[in-house]
C-alpha cells in the first residue's frame, strides 16, 4: 500500500491541528502563526499530491469511524478518496499552501495575523474534509464549518467601516452567513429527504449506498407531492446549496460583498475553498442529477450566471470586483458544463480557475498592498481609475498577472484555454445551442473585462499621485511566480490528446475539435478589442447610487437585486418585525403583566396560609411533644427495679399477645 | 408406678411457675443487691425444671433437654460470679448496695 494513502486522514487533520495549536498559542507565539500554517499545508499539500498520483495509479483508500446511533444500526462517517476526491485535494491543498504563504507577507503587520492564519487553516481543512467525506452528513458538517470561516474571515476587520459603495466588513461577513444560509437549509433538507427516500447518505455505488443503481432507479420512481419525482426534488434541493455557495444567480450578491476581506481571503475563497465546494457539491452527487429532471436547470442558471455577471463586471471600478464579478461568472461556466453533462470538463475548468483566479487575487493583493504605501490605507486603494503605469513601477505582479488574465480568458496554450474549450465544445457536439451562444458571449464578455481592466492598471501613466507603489518583496513574490507557472501549464493535466484527470476522476473524455478552438481563440481576440473600445466606460459612484437611472447603472448596481432583496424580503422582515413587536407589547406583555398580577395574589394568600395553619401547627405540634416527653420523662426513675418491672410486664404482655394471637 | 404416672406434667410446670413468681418478685423488691441476685438464681432453676420436665415427659429419647439444663446451670454459676463481683465493685465505690440509691439513670 501507499504511504501517503494510508494516512490520507491526515490531509485534513494537519492544517485542522494547525489551527488548533494557532488558536491555543500565547500572544507572544504570534509570529510563528503563518510559517505554521504554511508548514502544515505544505505538509498537507505532499501528502495531497502523493495520494492523487496513488490514485491515478489504481489505489484507493478508505476509513471510517462511529458517529452516531441511528434508528437501525450505527451512522458510521469516514473518507474515501477515490478520483474526483484526488483530483480536488490535489487542487486545493496546494493553492491554499501558497496562499497562505503570500498571506505572510501581506499580513506581517496586522495585529490579529494569528487570528487570521488559525481561521485560514481550519478553512482549508473544513474544505479538504468535505471532499474526502464519504458520507453526505459529514460533507455538511465540513460545508457549514467553511460557512463560519467565510464569516469569519470576511469579517475579519470588524472594526472598519464602510466608504461609499464598499460594504463595511461586519455587514458584508453578515450578509454573506445569511445568503448562503438560505441555500444551506435547503441542502440540509435535500440530504433529510435523500435519508428518508433511501435510509442511506454514503456516497458510493454499492448495494445500500446512495448512489447503488436500485436506490437510483427508485429515487427516480417515488413520486413527491409537488408532482416531481423525488430525484428531482433531491437534487434541486442540493443544488440550491450549490447556488448559495458557489454564489450562482439569484443567490450570487454576497460574493462581491465579500471583497471586503483581506485579498488573501478573496483568494482563498474563489479558488480554493467555499465557492469551490458548490460546484464539487453538484459533481459529487451527480448520479441523482442524471436521473432527476434537474439538469437543464442548471445549465440554465449556469449559462444565465455566466453572462451577467460577465457584463457586471465589465464597468466595475473596484480592482477585486471586476474579479468577484468574474468569479462568479466563471463559476456559471462549471455550472453551466454540469448541467449539459460535461461533468469531467466541469471539474478540470474548477481546478484551472482556482489556479489562475488565486494569481488573479493575490496579484491583486500585492497591487493594493502597493497602492496602500502609495496613496494611504484610506486612498483610493482598489479604485482602477486610480492607477495605470504599473507595468512599470510593478514589472514582476504585472507579468504575472497578465498569465493569469490570459489563463483565464483562454489564450492557448494557457490552463484556461483547455478547460473552457472543452466546456464549449461539449455543449456545441452535443447540441446544447443555448449554453455553447451564452458562454461564448461570456468568454467575450471574459476577455473585454480583463483587457479594460489592464488597461486602466497596467498601461498609461500613475494616476493616484505623486508617489507611485513598488512590487513587493519577500514572502509576496514566490507565490505569484509559483501560481503564474500553474495558471500556464496545469491544463497539462487533461490534454485533448493525454486526458489524465478524465481517467483520474472517471469521466468521460472531450472531445476536441480544432474548428471549435479556433472559434474560441477568435471570440476571445474579438473580446480583447471589444475591451479596449470600452477602456473608458467606468460605472463611477454616482452610478452606483440607487437613484441612478439607464443600462450602466444597472449593470453598476449588479442588476439593483440588492435593492430588489431588501425591498421584498428586507420589507417583509420589517413588517414581521412589526408585527412581532405589536404582539410583543399587546399580548405577550399584557400575559405576562396578568401572570405576574395572579402569582402576587397566589403569593399573599400562601403567605395567609402559611402564617395560620402551617406557623400555628408546628407549635401546636412542638408543645404538644414537649409536654409528651414531660409526662414520659416521669417513667424514667433511674432505679433498677423499675425498669426490671416494666421489662417483667413487658415481657408479659408480649407472651399473652402471642398466645392470643398466634393460636392457630 | 413410676413418677410420671404418679405426677402430671402440668402440676411440674405449675412448680416452675410458683419458683419462677417468686424469684422475680424478689428480684422486684428486694432491696440488696444480693438478694435480687438470689431472685435471679430462683428463675433460672424455674427454667431448668421447665427444660427437664419437658424433657423426660415428652421427648425422654432425645439428650438436649438435659444438655439445655447444664447449659443454664454453667451460666448460672458465670452469672453468680459476675454478679457477685459487680456487687463487690459497686460496695468499694458506693459503700453501699442497696437498688435504691443507684440512680445515676434518673431522667
Amino acid at each position: 500500500m501507499n504511504l501517503a494513502l494510508d494516512h490520507a486522514w491526515l490531509i485534513p487533520a494537519l492544517p485542522a491541528l494547525a489551527s488548533l495549536l494557532i488558536h491555543l498559542a500565547p500572544p507572544r507565539a504570534e509570529r510563528w502563526a503563518g510559517p505554521l500554517a504554511v508548514g502544515a499545508g505544505t505538509l498537507a499539500a505532499l501528502l495531497a499530491l502523493l495520494a492523487a498520483l496513488a490514485v491515478a495509479g489504481g489505489a484507493t483508500a478508505a476509513g471510517s469511524f462511529r458517529w452516531a446511533p441511528a434508528a437501525d444500526g450505527v451512522i458510521e462517517l469516514g473518507y474515501r478518496i477515490d478520483g474526483l476526491a484526488a483530483a480536488l485535494i490535489a487542487m486545493v491543498a496546494p493553492v491554499a499552501a501558497v496562499i497562505q504563504l503570500f498571506a505572510i507577507g501581506y499580513m506581517a503587520h496586522d495585529p490579529r495575523r494569528a487570528r487570521f492564519f488559525g481561521f485560514t487553516t481550519l478553512f482549508t481543512a473544513a474544505m479538504l474534509t468535505a471532499v474526502i467525506a464519504d458520507h453526505l452528513l459529514l460533507l455538511f458538517i465540513a460545508w457549514e464549518v467553511m460557512g463560519l470561516c467565510s464569516y469569519l474571515l470576511i469579517g475579519f476587520w470588524y472594526e472598519r467601516d464602510g466608504t461609499g459603495s464598499r460594504p463595511a466588513p461586519r455587514d458584508a461577513a453578515i450578509k454573506a452567513f445569511l445568503v448562503t444560509r438560505v441555500g444551506d437549509v435547503l441542502f440540509l433538507l435535500g440530504i433529510a429527504l435523500l435519508w428518508h427516500e433511501t435510509g442511506s447518505l454514503h456516497i458510493g455505488t454499492a448495494a445500500g449506498q446512495l448512489f447503488a443503481p436500485e436506490t437510483l432507479a427508485r429515487l427516480a420512481a417515488t413520486p413527491t407531492p409537488l408532482g416531481v419525482s423525488a430525484a428531482t426534488l433531491a437534487a434541486a434541493l442540493l443544488f440550491s446549496g450549490t447556488i448559495g455557495k458557489s454564489a450562482q444567480f439569484p443567490l450570487h450578491i454576497w460574493l462581491p460583498d465579500a471583497m471586503a476581506g483581506p485579498t488573501p481571503v478573496s483568494a482563498l475563497i474563489h479558488a480554493a475553498t467555499m465557492v469551490a465546494a458548490g460546484v464539487f457539491l453538484v459533481a459529487r452527487t451527480y448520479p441523482i442529477f442524471v436521473v432527476s429532471a434537474m439538469l437543464p436547470w442548471v445549465a440554465a442558471i449556469g449559462a444565465l450566471t455566466a453572462v451577467g455577471a460577465a457584463l457586471v463586471a465589465l464597468v466595475q471600478t473596484d480592482l477585486k470586483r471586476i474579479l468577484a464579478f468574474s468569479t462568479i461568472s466563471q463559476l456559471g461556466f462549471m455550472v453551466a458544463a454540469l448541467g449539459i453533462g460535461a461533468w469531467g470538463a466541469a471539474i478540470f475548468h474548477l481546478i484551472t480557475h482556482a489556479c489562475f483566479k488565486a494569481l488573479l487575487f493575490l496579484g491583486a493583493g500585492a497591487i493594493i498592498h502597493a497602492m496602500e504605501q502609495a496613496v494611504g490605507h484610506d486612498g483610493p486603494t482598489q479604485d482602477i481609475q486610480a492607477m495605470g503605469g504599473l507595468r512599470r513601477h510593478m514589472p514582476l505582479t504585472f507579468a504575472t498577472y497578465l498569465v493569469g488574465a490570459a489563463a483565464l480568458a483562454g489564450v492557448p496554450p494557457l490552463a484556461g484555454f483547455w478547460s473552457k474549450d472543452e466546456i464549449v465544445a461539449h455543449a456545441l457536439t452535443h447540441g446544447a445551442w443555448g449554453v455553447a451562444i451564452a458562454l461564448l458571449a461570456a468568454s467575450l464578455l471574459t476577455a473585454a473585462y480583463l483587457t479594460r481592466q489592464i488597461w486602466l492598471v497596467f498601461f498609461g501613466s500613475f494616476r493616484g499621485g505623486a508617489t507611485v507603489p513598488h512590487d513587493a518583496t519577500g514572502a509576496m513574490r514566490a507565490p505569484l511566480v509559483l501560481l503564474a507557472l500553474a495558471a500556464a501549464l496545469v491544463g497539462g493535466i487533461n490534454l485533448p490528446w493525454q486526458h489524465g484527470l478524465s481517467d483520474l476522476i472517471g469521466a468521460e473524455a472531450g472531445a476536441f475539435h480544432p474548428g471549435i478552438a479556433a472559434l474560441a481563440t477568435l471570440v476571445a481576440l474579438a473580446g480583447a478589442g471589444l475591451g479596449w473600445v470600452l477602456r473608458g466606460v467606468a460605472a463611477d459612484a454616482d452610478l452606483a447610487q440607487p437613484g441612478a437611472r439607464g443600462v450602466l447603472a444597472l449593470l453598476a448596481q449588479g442588476y439593483r437585486l440588492d435593492a430588489l432583496y431588501r425591498h421584498s424580503f428586507g420589507a417583509a422582515v420589517d413588517v414581521a418585525m412589526d408585527l412581532r413587536r405589536w404582539i410583543d407589547r399587546a399580548i405577550i406583555g399584557r400575559a405576562i403583566a396578568l401572570v405576574g398580577a395572579t402569582t402576587t395574589l397566589v403569593g399573599r394568600l400562601s403567605a395567609g396560609a402559611d402564617d395560620i395553619l402551617l406557623q400555628g401547627g408546628a407549635e401546636l405540634a412542638g408543645r404538644g411533644i414537649d409536654e409528651l416527653g414531660g409526662e414520659v420523662r416521669r417513667s424514667a426513675t433511674g432505679r433498677i427495679q423499675d425498669s426490671l418491672a416494666l421489662v417483667a410486664v413487658g415481657v408479659v404482655l408480649f407472651a399473652v399477645a402471642a398466645v392470643t394471637l398466634l393460636r392457630p | 408406678m413410676t413418677m410420671i404416672e404418679a405426677v402430671p406434667l402440668s402440676w411440674v410446670l405449675a412448680l416452675a411457675a410458683i419458683l419462677f413468681c417468686i424469684g422475680l418478685f424478689g428480684v422486684l423488691v428486694r432491696r440488696s443487691l444480693i438478694g435480687i441476685l438470689f431472685g435471679v438464681e430462683l428463675m433460672l432453676n424455674a427454667v431448668n425444671i421447665n427444660l427437664i420436665a419437658f424433657w423426660r415427659y415428652l421427648e425422654p429419647n432425645l439428650v438436649a433437654g438435659q444438655v439445655f439444663a447444664l447449659f443454664i446451670i454453667t451460666i448460672a454459676a458465670a452469672e453468680a460470679a459476675v454478679g457477685l463481683a459487680m456487687v463487690i465493685a459497686v460496695y468499694r465505690t458506693r459503700r453501699t448496695i442497696v437498688a435504691d440509691d443507684m440512680r445515676n439513670l434518673q431522667g
